[in-house]
Order: structure tokens, then sequence, then C-alpha cells
């Protein structure tokens, strides 16, 4: 049961980790906590559906496509929403309220477009994995497996290219960057880019976990990929990986019945924040993240 | 002469970096005291680590009688001991008035339940601080701003309000931050004389940084000079103008 | 059309807006007085609408006693929230309060001994019986109505929704302007400064935020006794952000630009339904319940980006930084 819980844990925080990234990288650059990012998961799932369901392509096809067409939305509303904002000198409370705003309009345009039905991917619910004690279904097994190679591929490109540099640099210190030569908008673009490709990613493997889902599905998501966000520091990428596990490990964890008799699962969502809550009593600047030197 | 302020053996560091290492020196009772050091000697994380707003990594700060080190920020200034800003923070969204009546201590208006039970002794007390206040006004002559929001004051009288305002508090100690940058010249004069008047009339203690010298030595009767996160000198102006150690401080040659 | 000139529907908007205005006056003494961004608004309307019909069905209180239990309660859960929050980032906070917010959501849905769970306060009571918690406030309703000289409740709820809220305007309009309001403008303007010069920042905001809960466990009530029954659904993190759309529509730091931002929201929320023109005859009307929300949304968006100091606000006390 133990070694069960672990795994689903592991699953789950996966999806947890590649979405709590998207949101930290673009925190870094531009200090927008986006709260439309639950939205554009669900909008990247939902296209991957349209391909995958109506169009009968392949779910590799489909992913790709939900990642793409994720990504290009989140390039679009840089150029429409976040850089005027930007031009203004925003600070965190108008992006932080604009994307409030983003995320009403999002949701509700695919509810509009879409329905409010649940939709499933074209996979066999039923086809299970044995691993000594643990059973892991189809799409389990496709999202650890996605997930495990996506995480590996963001830490690569953020440690050793040059644009995975830059991207922790400018994150680091903005003006120094600039100072110091870097390409601030072309950054930001790249950031956005990556950081939509990673939503998309993250609804796909979550509408394949969670097996049926609808386009408020996103917004159920986000608040536990917060909590990994600032678990892991706000900003700190390798840190949002960390806390997307971590807490993905905790919220499956709490329901083991050797811990305490085990808590209710339908308190899973409490436990992250509880988790949270804890660490940010400890650690105001999360678990991971650095204090700023005053 | 009696000391108002003792720091002893303070440290501070940020990340490895040790910006005050093991600075001690006193300040006299009603004594103007400069300190100064080239840019990175440590002054300004020591200033805010008297202030409270930073804490001693080790060390102990005692301020009259008591140990200041582990204390707030507001209740260092409820102590007596309060700071201006090299930028000086006014409020800008306020009037020049309402920046300083906020500063009066111990306003039963400030408190819900002094305002709900004792609505009397809140509105007697408002009306006492108004008179100070515009007193203190007229003193840093900015009496015929009282009513025009802080944002529309000069850099300069901003400084010159933060001081007033500092003043309200009817603190023993000031530490102020850079009080001559960025204040136009014809300005500085008079700044000196405020200063020199206050400690004269109103007993007040100052500490003061300053990249200035000329203005720390005409304004200060003991320098502490800092390089490299010690206190490397305390003495007059005339002791500290003729040391080696300070030029070599300046110039970079100590070590 | 017919319902577009009935009395009764916008008499019922108006009550809506009330309690709107309620809730979203919290949010103003949390940000306009005082710089809080509390994003939980609404799980202390439900601590307030929860802990008043609790009581009565369950404990056989009085509405009387239970309703400032009700608002306690709220303040007290904003005093629990703001302890060890309080000292994080503003960014930090944020995420926090919806946690918040969303965590008493949950325990309402699933703690069906408690709360009746997500059949709502249909099931406070033992199986069989009807639960009702708003008997006495319907008869005092009613004594109101008669005392007036109404024929509808639905103007009786108007007058009184109004008569609080007035009197809840008046007094924070007063508030801002004491020695106390004073230190809550200093610290939303630079709360470093303000802590030099001998206020505990801390204390304050702590205030602030239990007031401001305190006020959203009125509109609690409010929503409770409009509407006679509740559950978990109805206090979805959409209302927060309906509260905070009102402040901004209103005018940031201004006590009477909240009714003003509730009136206009509740005339775009309500009018919206009564657009019958194209392009929004070609939706069904479940979908222009979708696209009441989109326009809502880009409202929000448009003022962040246009005027940040809300309508009625002043640019040279507040806006949104």
């Amino acid at each position: 049961m133990f070694l069960q819980l672990v795994a689903n844990g592991l699953v789950e925080g996966s999806i947890y980790a590649i979405a709590a990234v998207g949101v930290s990288l673009v925190y870094g650059l531009l200090r927008l906590v986006n709260f439309a990012y639950g939205d554009m998961m669900a909008f990247g799932a939902l296209i991957a559906y349209g391909v995958d369901g109506p169009l009968h392509q392949s779910m590799v096809v489909a992913a790709l496509a939900g990642m793409a067409a994720t990504a290009a939305l989140a390039l679009v509303l840089d150029v429409v929403l976040w850089r005027p904002l930007r031009l203004r000198r925003a600070g965190f409370m108008s992006l932080f309220l604009a994307s409030i705003g983003l995320a009403l309009v999002l949701r509700q345009a695919l509810l509009l477009a879409a329905g409010s039905q649940p939709r499933s991917y074209d996979v066999n619910p039923y086809r299970v994995f044995v691993l000594g004690s643990v059973r892991l279904s189809e799409a389990q097994v496709i999202a650890i497996a996605t997930a495990a190679a996506t995480i590996v591929a963001v830490g690569l490109f953020l440690a050793s290219t040059t644009a995975g540099r830059t991207l922790r640099a400018m994150a680091d210190d903005r003006v120094l960057a600039a100072i110091a030569g870097i390409d601030v908008g072309r950054t930001t673009r790249l950031a956005w880019l990556i950081s939509g490709l990673l939503a998309g990613l993250a609804g796909v493997l979550a509408g394949l976990v969670e097996y049926s889902f609808d386009p408020n599905f996103g917004f159920d998501l986000l608040l536990p990929v917060f909590a990994a966000v600032v678990l892991g520091g706000i900003g700190s990428a390798y840190g949002a990986l960390a806390g997307g596990l971590v807490l993905g490990l905790v919220q499956e964890l709490s329901t083991w019945s050797g811990f305490a008799g085990g808590v209710n699962p339908v308190y899973k969502p409490v436990v992250a924040f509880a988790a949270l809550a804890v660490c940010l009593l400890i650690r105001p600047q999360g678990f991971f993240g650095q204090a700023r030197v005053g | 002469m009696t000391e108002l302020l003792r720091v002893e053996d303070v440290v501070r560091t940020f990340g490895g970096v040790r910006a005050v290492d093991g600075a001690s020196f006193a300040v006299a009772d009603h004594s103007v005291t400069g300190l100064i050091g080239p840019n990175g000697a440590g002054k300004s994380t020591l200033f805010a680590t008297i202030a409270g707003s930073l804490k001693p990594d080790s060390g102990r700060i005692v301020f009259g009688s008591a140990r200041i080190d582990r204390r707030p920020v507001h209740r260092i200034a409820r102590a007596g001991l309060v700071r201006t800003y090299q930028a000086a923070r006014v409020l800008t969204r306020m009037t020049v008035l309402d920046n300083v009546l906020l500063a009066s201590a111990a306003h039963p208006g400030e408190r819900l339940a002094g305002l709900v039970l004792r609505p009397g002794a809140a509105r007697a007390h408002e009306r006492r601080i108004l008179e100070r206040a515009h007193d203190l006004l007229a003193l840093v002559r900015l009496e015929s701003h009282a009513h025009a929001y802080a944002g529309t004051l000069s850099g300069g009288q901003r400084k010159l309000l933060d001081l007033a305002r500092v003043l309200m508090l009817e603190p023993s100690l000031v530490l102020l931050d850079e009080p001559m940058a960025g204040v136009n010249p014809a300005l500085r004069e008079e700044l000196l004389e405020r200063i020199l008047a206050i400690r004269r009339d109103r007993g007040v203690t100052f500490l003061i940084v300053e990249h200035d010298l000329d203005f720390v030595m005409q304004a200060a009767d003991s320098v502490v000079v800092m390089n490299e996160g010690k206190v490397i000198l305390v003495g007059t102006p005339g002791e500290v103008r003729v040391d080696e150690r300070v030029v070599d401080a300046y110039l970079g040659k100590a070590h | 059309m017919s319902i577009l000139a009935s009395g009764g529907f916008w008499a019922f908007v108006g009550v809506v807006a009330g309690i709107y205005t309620i809730l979203a006056l919290g949010l103003q003494v949390q940000f306009g007085f005082a710089g809080l961004l509390n994003f939980g608004q609404v799980g202390f309307m439900a601590i307030g609408a929860y802990t008043m019909a609790i009581l009565v069905v369950k404990e056989g209180w009085s509405t009387w006693l239970a309703a400032p239990l009700g608002i306690a309660a709220a303040a007290v859960g904003g005093l629990l929230l703001g302890l060890p929050s309080l000292r994080l980032r503003a960014d930090y906070f944020a995420i926090v309060t919806i946690a918040f917010s969303e965590i008493i959501r949950y325990v309402a849905t699933n703690d069906t001994a408690l709360t009746g769970g997500s059949q709502g306060t249909i099931a406070l009571g033992p199986i069989g019986t009807a639960s009702q918690y708003n008997g006495q406030w319907s008869s005092f309703e009613a004594r109101v109505q008669h005392a007036l000289g109404f024929s509808s409740s639905d103007a009786t709820m108007l007058v009184l929704v109004w008569g609080v809220a007035v009197v809840l305007l008046a007094l924070c309009w007063l508030a801002l302007r004491t020695p106390w309001g004073r230190v809550l403008r200093a610290i939303r303007e630079d709360e470093d400064a303000t802590a030099s010069l001998g206020k505990n920042v801390f204390a304050y905001k702590l205030q602030a935020l239990a007031l401001g809960a305190a006020l959203a466990g009125i509109a609690g009530l409010f929503y409770a006794w409009e509407f006679s029954f509740f559950s978990p659904d109805d206090f979805q993190p959409l209302l927060t952000f309906f509260a905070w759309m009102i402040l901004l529509l209103g005018g940031l730091g201004r006590v009477w630009a909240v009714p003003v931002g509730a009136g206009v929201f509740g005339f775009i929320f309500a009018g919206t339904r009564f657009l019958d023109f194209a392009p929004f005859t070609w939706f069904a009307s479940d979908q222009r319940a979708y696209l009441r929300l989109i326009i809502i949304g880009l409202i929000i968006i448009v003022l962040v980006l246009v005027r940040p100091q809300g309508l009625l606000g002043n640019k040279r006390e507040m806006v949104l930084e």
C-alpha cells in the first residue's frame, strides 16, 4: 500500500512539477503570479482532446498540438496583455489582478467553445502495469515517463544551454541582465514559450491521469501547483521541480493508514496547503528559496 | 561624559560576506557623532542594524541601559532611537502635516479601543500634537506646505520633513543617513544649523552617516571611521583628519 | 422583456448589490486602507454564514445570538489566518489567502456532519427534518415589512441590507479619518518607514484583516437570509474576484466608491441577461452565463490596464501598483 501511494504521489507530483516550473519561470522574469496558468493547462488539454478524439490522431501528436497551441496562446497574451502592463510599469498587484481577469475570460471561453461535459482521451483505462506490489494504469505510466523526461530536459536546458542560463540570470536580476547585454524582450518571449509548452504538457498529462476532465479542471490543479511553486521558493525553477514532487508525495502519503490512520482522501488538497503553511512558518521565503539580501 | 549608545562586536553577514565584521564604538549623550568610511565599509548595514531593521548575527547593541539588538524596529523607535533614510521616506500620498502627526507617540486615537472608549482623550491628544506639529514644521520652514501632499516636495524639503517627523517622536538619539546627499547647496548651511540647534535646544544626540567629509568635520564632536566592516578609529575631527589609517582606507591602501 | 420592468427583479439585484457592497467594503478596509492583498474574502463570508446557520439549527440558538457569533467567528478566522501569514511577502500572502478560502470550502463540502456537506444547509438538521435557520429572521423581516407598509419582502430586504450597508460605510469612512486610519494609510504606502516611526505594523495589519473579515461575515449573514439556503458551492473563489472587481470599479482607498462599484457591477451582471441583440442572440441562455463572466473578466483586465486607481479613485492617493 505504501509503495503504491509513493508511485501515485510521484505521478501526481511530476505533473505538479512540470506546471510549477512553468509558473516559476515566468514569475522569475516578470514577477507575475499567473493565476490563468491552470486555465492555460485546460486549454492545452482540450486542444489535445480535439486532435486526439474527433481527429483520431495519436496521443503523441495530440499532446504536441496541445503544447504548441498553448505556447502560441502564451505568446499572443504577452503581446496583447503583459507587454502593455510592463510598459505601464505595473507592479505585482496589477499583474495578479489582470491574471485573475484573464483566468475568468479563458475558462469561460473554453466553456463557451467546448461545453462543460467531461471528456476523456482515447486511452484504455483498464490496462494496468504491475511492478511488484505497485499497479499503475497506462495513463499513469505514460505520464510519469513523459514527466521524468521533461524534468530532465528542462533541468539540462536551464543548466547547460546559453538560453537557459540567460533565463536564470534574468530571473535573478532583470536590471543587471539588461546591463549585461541580455536581450530582455527575446528572453521574455522564450520564457513564455517554455511556460506555454509546459502548461500544455501538464494539462494533457493531468487529463490522462484524471481520465475525465472538463474546462474547469485547470483551476482545481492551479492551487496545488501554486503551493508547489511557493514550497520551492517563488521564481526558483529547480525549487519548483522539487516542490512539485514533494507536494505530490505529501498529498498521497497523507492518506497512508500508517500515518495516524491516514487522512480522508477528500482532504488531499487541504493537506497540500497545510504542508505549505507549515513550510512557510518555518521558512518564510519558501523551502528552497533564498532570503533576499536586504 | 555618559554613553547613550554602545555597539559591541556587532557582526552581520550576507550569504558569507561579512558586511559588518565585529564593529564596536560608543556614542556620547548630547553629542553629534559622525560615522564615515569608504563605500562598502559597512556603514549602511551597521546603521540598519542599530535601528533594528536588520538583526546582528552576533554582538550587542545597548541603548541607554537596555539591550535593543533583538527588539523589533517599532519598539526601538518608541524607546527613543529613530532613523531617517538617505532618500527621505516621507509618505508621498499623505499631506505634509499628516506625515508629522503620524509620528506622535502613544496616541490614544491610534488604538481602536482608545477611539471607542476614550474618544475625548483621543481628540485632546490630537489637538495637542497639532500644535506641536505646526511648531516643528515652522522649525524646518515647511509651514506653508502643511496641507500639500508630501509627494510635491523637493528632495531637500523631504529631508527637512523627515527631520521634523522624527523630532515629533521626541527621540533621544537620531540616526541621520546621509542628510546632505541630494540637498541643494543653499539648503546645506541651513540643515547644519537646524541640527546643531536641535541638539542645543532639545538635547537630542545625533549619529550621522555622511559622505560629505567637510560637513562631518564641521558638525561632529566625535568621528567613527569604518573600513571593511570594522571600526578602525574613533577620534575628534582634528585627530581623524590627520590619521594615516583614514587616508589609507579612503585611498584603498589598507591592504 | 417583462422581467426587466419588474420591480421585484431589480429589488433583488439591489439586495445582491448591497451584500456585495459589504463584502467589498471588507476588501477596501484590508487593501484600500492597509494594502493587504486578501484573495480569500469569500472564506470569511462562508464562516459567518455557516456559524450562524449551524448554531441556529444544531444548537437551537436564537438568531440574534448566533448572528453576532458568526461575525465574531469570521473575525477570529481573520486573526488565525493573519498570525502566521502576515509576515509573508505580498505574493505569498495572496496565494495563502486563496488557499485558505479553498480549505474552508473543502471542509464545508466534506465535513458532512458539521455543515451538511455538498447538499448544503438543507442537510444540517437530523434526517427527515426540514432544517431552517431563518425562521426568526423571516418573522423579523415580516414585522419590518408591516411597519414600513411595504407590499413585498424584496423591498423590505432591500431597505434592511442597505440600511446596514450605509451604517457600515459611514463607520469605515469615519475610521479612516481617525489617527488609527492615518496609521493604516501610512502602512499602505510604506510599512518600513511607518515601523521606524514606532508603529506596530503587524498589529495594525492584523486589525485590518480581522475587521475586513468581520465585514465579510456580515455579508455572509445577509447572503444566508436572502437565499434561505446555501451550500459550499455558493462560496467559490469567483465571489472574491467579483468583490475585487467592485473595488476596482469603484476606486481604491475610497469608502463611498464601494457602493458605486457594487451598483455598476450589479447592473452589468443582471443587465447582461437581457442583451437580446446580436451577437448575444447567437448564444443559448446557458452560454450567455459564460459570456457574462467573460465580460466581467475583460472589465477587470481593462480597468487594471487603463484606470488602476478605479473609476472614482484619486490617483494622488492610491493606485494599483
